[in-house]
């Protein structure tokens, strides 16, 4: 199981949080502006890298605050914890979590 | 435990009773304004944890719940005239205060091995060097959202949850005492 870093609340249990997928997926502003094309890549097409993959999760049986994490994707090992905000604001980086298997 | 001891002497290891008569406010406002957190503990009497994971004790208690989120609990006769008296005081600030009597219910759990039992549902290190007095949770036991505080007498706990979870809880914990 995962240890997680909630910004707030600290290193919880993999099962008190929910995973909401990439991070930094930004709506666009005029939708309507878009081809199908420009609005499918946003609402469907994600990065999927293989490795180190900046990903939101809710801290949905604590403090129910939406947080971003930075994990492997391959080795699952998590490197911190952030907040989220206007972007360029992120703060209160959490400290390191190891894998706890 | 053998089986035929824990037959022979079922729920002997922990008391859980529903605490009567409690009523609950729900608190939302931005910590950072200073003025708010002043104007609601003048109506409290007393402090507006802002450290996470804690709560205060008083005429009330006092939870920290998020970032910017607090449970009140208190007399359930008081409720109502307690939620009046905030949202008068906090009328110029950007808050909500919403009386969520009616959704919750608190149980108390004591008893020598009621660390044990609570234990085998839930992941947080309850050990009263990490989980003592004055400190509070909201984490999931046996996969129900709870929250959870360390009472002041060794080996009591408060969960709070939601109404429609207390059956459940109540006989998982009674059925993860037995065995
Ligand atoms: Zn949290």
């Amino acid at each position: 199981m995962l240890l997680i870093e909630c910004p707030w609340c600290g290193p919880r249990a993999e099962t008190e949080f929910s995973y909401g997928g990439e991070a930094g997926i930004v709506r666009p502003l005029d939708p309507d502006a878009l081809s199908d094309e420009e609005w499918a890549d946003y609402l469907f097409y994600r990065a999927n890298p293989r490795g180190a993959h900046r990903e939101l999760w809710n801290h949905a049986h604590g403090c129910r605050r939406w947080f971003g994490v930075e994990r492997d994707t391959v080795s699952y090992r998590i490197a911190g914890s952030f907040r989220l905000g206007p972007a360029g604001s992120e703060t209160g980086k959490g400290a390191n979590t190891e894998r706890d298997d | 435990m053998s089986e035929a001891m824990a037959e022979s002497a079922p729920d002997a290891r922990v008391d859980i009773n529903e605490l009567p008569g409690r009523g609950f406010l729900n608190v939302r406002l931005d910590p950072r304004d200073k003025h708010a957190v002043k104007s609601a503990e003048q109506v409290l009497g007393q402090a507006m944890p802002l450290v996470a994971n804690t709560y205060s004790s008083g005429t009330h208690r006092v939870y920290w719940l998020g970032p910017d989120e607090w449970l009140i609990e208190t007399d359930a006769e008081n409720a109502a005239a307690l939620s009046g008296e905030l949202g008068e005081a906090l009328a110029d600030f950007n808050v909500a205060i919403n009386d969520v009597s009616g959704g919750h219910v608190a149980q108390r759990l004591s008893g020598p091995e009621s660390r044990t039992v609570l234990a085998k549902g839930c992941t947080i290190d309850l050990h009263p060097r990490e989980f003592g007095p004055g400190q509070c949770a909201r984490t999931a036991l046996a996969r129900a959202t709870v929250l959870l505080a360390a009472g002041s007498e060794p080996d009591s706990y408060t969960i709070i949850a939601a109404r429609s979870f207390t059956d459940y809880l109540r006989h998982w914990l009674t059925h993860a005492a037995k065995k």
